[in-house]
């Protein structure tokens, strides 16, 4: 139930987006070794503190999101979108 | 001699308004009128504005219920919605409050859970045998043997207080509507009521909710300086558009960024509804909750609290007893002393908790007879009343991050404003104490701040001023034994034994006892039970602490969160003219289709022979355009795109970054740099979000531009020999082979619709023809289809025989043949997947799966004796009786005219011609044979004609 | 080739079919105060291109707002429906025709952009009336009082668990939206709007197109 500011949509409730998941980096696929891709696949920080994660707006402008949250008191302090980095201040 | 009038057996209509007195000025019954309604199958009557108990009690009933496990009987405590002891049934509907839903005509009331009756239960022995029902019952009694669990179940069931739905209750009208209130004020006494108006003076529009059925609170049963603020705090209410008043209606629970699910009753044609509403700042006035006392007896029928008393004769009119003891330790107990004797009960003993005096236990089998006195003194009485102090119901506070703290001058939790986020406030008694006029000028400065926090005003932030706690006594539990949680039956012996026996932590013996976890949810309980548990523990009551107040504040219906549905449908344009020709519907996912017309036989042998359509249209359809189409084709699906010229289409496999399977379907090159891409119908908005995904989060640079287009399109695929014959009577594509061939793409006019796609693909191994039509003439386009192809003897066709006719032919269906853990080269992949490429998603997980070669392979399967069919999901055995696969697709080949399968089988056992043993789910055995996965025309030379 | 004259059909079962336009429509006609009507027999074309460059400029329309223009001779709505995404809405049977207006609009800027007619990919329905906004609340969580999304506002969320373009389209000062989702709910969403109208006095009336 949670407010989720989408810089292009004002603030949605979280029910509209879909949490993809920590923003991690993609291991080059022609060097990576087993522990590296699988790290990538399923090692997940999980931190209590500030994450910074990816969520796609399903139900508003589909578009992927970069989010800084604060996995214990659900604060944001940053959203931008995953392409173009535009922030609620940028957005038209 | 008794001093207490014996209770005469008189006739129902005789007993009606017995106990009523004389008009009260704070009444709210209308006595110009009755209402008729039956207790138990006997006739009972009230006046508008009584609740279910009121009406019961102003004839002169006492007890109301059982208890939940020793089946005591239960009568009166708090006269509220809190009131354990008044839960009834209504008609179909289970546990209503009945000391709070107002009577109306026609009732048809009963006790729950009370056989044979009400007056004689049998189960009442429970308080003698109650070794059975030990604290903690649920894990000493029901751990062993598992096999009794089933009996333990049933002879649970029948203790259990809830009332009975019954199979064929009508269903209720449960509604859901969205809000945005600037101010959701929570409680209508006079601080909400204070703080709404002020909140709406400032500019803010207020939802103002209150449980009770009308706003007021305590000043409602007050006297005339009460009752007359009272009328100015309503009219000032009333004067204000913005306050939208909500009541028969409470606030559920505070979710983050003040999300607040309101439970409203009472609204015409409705039976509730729920209100989600989503406002900038939330004020939390819900009062006090007097607090019940523990003592030997006090869940006897007769022992009530001082507000039930004051609610009873002030609000309903109702004589509550004869001869009343009441212990006091506040102003309230004292006024109810009043409101007693203004009744002409006779007061025959105050016991002033200020002054040291007690109350050791009350006695009685149905009901109160005599009170025992801290002193010794025995007096008979029919009516004890206690006014032993208060709980501050602190649940929004606490769900906002609040920990309130104890204030052992004052006996109760007070909020810590530190703790408090700037959109939650609190007003009223749950704040601090003072006269009306101190909570109304608390709460005034409350509103107009909550006004400014919702941007409402842009003056300074508002001073408000303190509303310090006034002392009291503490008051929890006379030592004597006694009921700590009447809901749950928790007595004070269960939590001092909880607490001997090491369950010592608020939250432990909450658990172990269940006490608070009742249908009050702990607003009478959880106080008790902290101070019973502090006494036996030898801690304080702040060292004890207090259990998570959870939403929600009240017992919520199933029906008021399933509200109305939202669940989508799907239909293809299509839809009416399967509907008219007897199709069966089979639900996929939110698609409705045709599983079969009645005979799927009859279809797959249409097809093989002569011609038949099925309706595609769910198969996502995803329309790709840009210069960077290829690359992005190239970097989704485990086989090559970029040599794919225009006019052709190709099947494509896409795997997860797991090399899981993930989707699959065929893609066709429109133009130079148009596509279409198909997917599954299930994976189409799965795949539409992975294409997204990668083009928004990793290649921002691509130029692509991806709609989906599933719909846009109504999609029928013509298959089988004649299908060429039959399309060729409505295009004007050319469909000579040696122009149109296999795996290509047109576009056209088919039926006299322009802007047609038409593939040539294969799906179910005929010569067949997609063709994907703008969806408003779908219809047109199958009824044309329909009546060109009567003499070929044109069959539509479902999915039943689609899945018999790709099966014949060893496609796999992801998701079905394929699992969650199924890699790529476990099914059937191995000539697509090219590990040459630089990349794609889950290159190094296919690579390395092939380096293993030790992977379950997709194979086929046919039982040596063709007349079985083994169940899909099937085992199949390895030599030792292990599990070395299972069978993913089955049916009878009507083709073939013998049983065909595919198969996820271990890599040992996949070689063509290996013998192996199904387990069927019957637990017979039958042996099979590995094949192939493709079944019939494994050349492919029907697709080829 | 045998053929016979086409008619498209909405996904919204009409309650009186009679054919205009080349569509099926609803001849019922409603005069009361708070109305649903099928509009999807409008052209219905999706414009992509960057959110905020030459094509937007172009098109004059951000996002989250809308704008009526005249495009090669034909009065269309157009609805800033998405970041570098807009829905333009015309007449029926002029799908075609806008989509070859706006690709000669757009030609000039030298941006990325595609243009495409979805008339049949998408239901449309106007709901219109004072009530309109209670009848939405039943199954939309967006705020839709004046301060926040008045009369011009686009924007895209879930109505009823559907996600659905939204546009506040008034007319002569009455409350109107324009509901445009994907075609094959859009029996469902029309069911689930006249559920949530039925206690305001919801009622269908035919198409009655963009004017």
């Amino acid at each position: 139930m949670m407010l989720l500011p989408c810089p292009w949509c004002g603030p949605r409730t979280a029910t509209e987006f879909r949490f993809v998941g920590e923003a991690r980096p993609r291991p080059d696929p022609a060097t990576a070794t087993p522990e590296q891709w699988r790290h990538y696949l399923y090692v997940h920080a999980n931190p209590c503190g500030w994450s910074t994660e990816t969520w796609y707006h399903r139900a508003g402008c589909r578009r992927y999101l970069s989010v800084e949250r604060h996995t214990l008191t659900h604060e944001i302090r940053a959203v931008r979108d995953a392409a173009t980095g535009t922030t609620a201040e940028a957005a038209p | 001699m008794s001093l207490l009038p014996t209770p005469r057996r008189t006739r129902a209509t005789d007993r009606a308004d017995a106990e009523r007195l004389p008009p009260r000025a704070g009444e709210v019954i209308d006595r110009r009128r009755t209402v008729g309604f039956r207790w138990n199958g006997t006739p009972y009557t009230g006046h508008p504005g009584d609740t279910i108990v009121s009406a019961l009690a102003a004839a002169g009933e006492r007890v109301f219920s059982r208890s939940y496990k020793y089946h005591r009987p239960r009568g009166l405590l708090t006269a509220s919605y809190l009131d354990p002891g008044c839960v009834v049934q209504v008609g179909d509907e289970p546990n209503v409050r009945g000391a709070h839903r107002l009577l109306a005509e026609g009732m048809d009331v009963r006790s729950q859970n009370t056989w044979p009756s009400l007056r004689f239960d049998v189960r009442a022995v429970n308080g003698l045998a109650s070794r059975f029902l030990a604290t903690g019952f649920y894990y000493k009694t029901f751990i062993k043997p598992e096999v009794l669990w089933p009996a333990y179940e049933k002879v649970l069931r029948t203790f259990v207080h809830a009332g009975e739905v019954p199979p064929d209750s009508a269903p209720g009208v449960y509604d859901k509507r969205y809000a945005h209130p600037d101010v959701v004020v929570a409680g209508g006494g006079p601080a909400g009521m204070a703080a709404a108006v002020a909140a709406a003076r400032s500019g803010a529009t207020v939802m103002l909710v209150e449980e009770e059925h009308q706003l007021g609170g305590h000043l409602r049963w007050g006297g005339p300086a009460e009752l007359a603020r009272l009328a100015e705090l309503r009219a000032q209410v009333a004067a204000e558009p913005a306050i939208e008043v909500l009541t028969d209606a409470v606030v559920g629970a505070r979710f983050d960024d003040n999300g607040i699910p309101i439970v409203a009753r009472g609204v015409p044609g409705i039976d509730e509804r729920l209100v989600k509403a989503r406002a900038g700042v939330l004020v939390v006035a819900p009062g006090l909750v007097e607090r019940p006392y523990v003592f030997a007896g006090n869940d006897l029928p007769g022992v009530v609290l001082s507000t039930a008393v004051r609610r009873l004769v002030n609000l309903h009119a109702v004589r509550p007893g004869r001869r009343a003891v009441v212990l006091s330790a506040n102003p309230e107990g004292d006024a109810a002393v009043g409101d007693l004797e203004s009744a002409g009960v006779e007061v025959a003993e105050v016991v002033d908790a200020r002054r040291g005096e007690s109350v050791r236990a009350a006695h009685g089998r149905s009901g109160l007879r005599v009170v025992e006195l801290g002193d010794g003194r025995r007096v008979e009485a029919d009516l004890l009343v206690t006014a032993v102090g208060w709980t501050a119901p602190t649940s929004l506070l606490n769900q906002s991050g609040d920990r309130p703290v104890y204030e052992p001058r004052a006996a109760r939790f007070v909020p810590d404003p530190t703790r408090m986020p700037e959109n939650v406030l609190a007003a009223g008694g749950i704040v601090g104490d003072g006269d009306v006029d101190a909570l109304v000028e608390h709460a005034d400065a409350v509103g107009r701040e909550a006004a400014r926090r919702a941007g409402r005003s842009a003056s300074a932030a508002v001073a408000v001023p303190a509303l310090p706690v006034a002392d009291h006594p503490e008051l929890f539990s006379a030592g004597t034994g006694g009921f700590v949680d009447f809901s749950e039956d928790v007595s004070a012996k269960d939590i001092t034994t909880a607490a001997a026996e090491g369950y010592d932590s608020v939250e432990l013996v909450k658990r172990y006892t269940t006490a608070t976890m009742g249908p009050a949810q702990g607003k009478l309980e959880t106080v008790n039970t902290v101070a019973v548990l502090a006494a036996a523990t030898g801690r304080t009551i702040a060292e004890t602490g207090t259990t998570t107040w959870r939403p929600m504040w009240a017992p919520v219906t199933l029906g008021a969160l399933a509200g109305r549905s939202h669940e989508p449908v799907r239909y293809s344009p299509m839809q009416p003219w399967h509907e008219r020709h007897g199709a069966v519907p089979l639900i996929a996912g939110q698609w409705i289709r045709p599983e079969h017309y009645g005979d799927p036989a009859g279809e797959v042998t249409a097809v093989r022979t002569g011609v038949g359509i099925i309706d595609v249209t769910p198969l996502g359809k995803l329309d790709l355009r840009g210069p960077d189409v290829a690359s992005l084709l190239d970097l989704l699906y485990v086989n090559r795109w970029s040599t794919l010229g225009v006019g052709k289409v190709r099947y494509g496999v896409m795997c997860a970054e797991d090399g899981v399977v993930m989707d699959d379907g065929v893609t066709g090159r429109l133009g130079e740099d148009h596509y279409l891409m198909s997917t599954t119908s299930s994976g189409a908005a799965t795949v539409w979000e992975w294409v997204e995904n990668w083009l928004q989060t990793a290649h921002p640079e691509w130029r692509v531009h991806v709609t989906p287009v599933t719909t846009a399109y109504a999609s029928t695929n013509i298959a089988g020999p004649r299908s060429r014959e039959l399309l060729g009577r409505l295009t004007d594509v050319d469909l000579d082979p040696e122009r149109f061939g296999y795996m290509q793409v047109r576009t056209g006019r088919v039926a006299g619709v322009d802007g047609c796609v038409l593939w040539r693909i294969g799906f179910t191994g005929e010569l067949s023809y997609e063709v994907h039509v703008p969806a408003g003439y779908g219809l047109h386009v199958w009824e044309q289809l329909m009546a060109a192809g009567a003499d070929l003897g044109v069959r539509p066709f479902g999915v039943e025989a689609q899945r018999v006719l790709r099966l014949e032919k060893g496609h796999a269906i992801v998701g079905q043949d394929t699992d969650g853990l199924t890699q790529g080269f476990s099914a059937g992949l191995d000539g697509l997947i090219k590990l040459d490429k630089d990349d794609f998603v889950g290159l190094p997980e296919l690579r390395w799966q092939r380096e293993r070669d030790t992977a379950p392979r997709l194979v086929g399967l046919r039982p040596l004796d063709g007349m079985v069919v083994p169940p899909e999901a099937s085992q199949i055995l390895d030599r030792a009786g292990g599990i070395a696969g299972r069978v993913t697709s089955s049916r009878m080949s009507p083709t073939l005219g013998r049983s065909i399968g595919l198969a996820q089988l271990d890599r040992e056992l996949a070689e063509v011609g290996t013998r192996v043993t199904i387990r069927l789910p019957d637990g017979r055995d039958v042996t099979a044979e590995v094949t192939s996965p493709v079944h019939v025309d494994p050349e492919g030379a029907r697709l080829r004609v | 080739m045998s053929e016979q004259t086409a008619v498209a059909r909405s996904p919204i079962a009409p309650a009186a079919p009679t054919v205009r336009h080349g569509w099926e429509v609803d001849a019922t006609v409603t005069v009361g105060p708070l109305t649903l009507s099928d509009e999807t027999p409008l052209a219905k074309v999706s414009v992509r291109a960057p959110f905020d460059g030459a094509a937007r400029r172009a098109l004059g329309v951000r996002y989250g707002r809308t704008g009526r223009v005249d495009l090669g001779g034909e009065g269309v709505l157009i609805a800033g429906a998405g970041p570098g995404e807009w829905l333009v809405l015309g007449a029926p049977g002029t799908g075609a025709a806008l989509v070859a207006s706006l690709e000669e609009l757009l030609a000039g800027t030298g941006e990325f952009t595609s243009v495409l007619d979805l008339t049949h990919g998408r239901a449309l329905v106007r709901l219109e009336g004072a009530a309109a906004p209670r009848v939405l609340a039943g199954v939309c969580a967006i705020d839709l009082a004046d301060a926040v999304t008045p009369d011009g506002t686009a924007l895209r969320t879930s109505v009823a668990a559907v996600v659905t373009d939204v546009v506040r389209d008034d007319r002569a000062g009455v409350r109107s939206y324009l509901l445009h989702g994907e075609r094959s709910s859009g029996q469902y969403l029309a069911d689930s709007l006249l559920e949530a109208g039925a206690g305001a006095g919801l009622e269908v009336t035919g198409f009655r197109g963009l004017g």
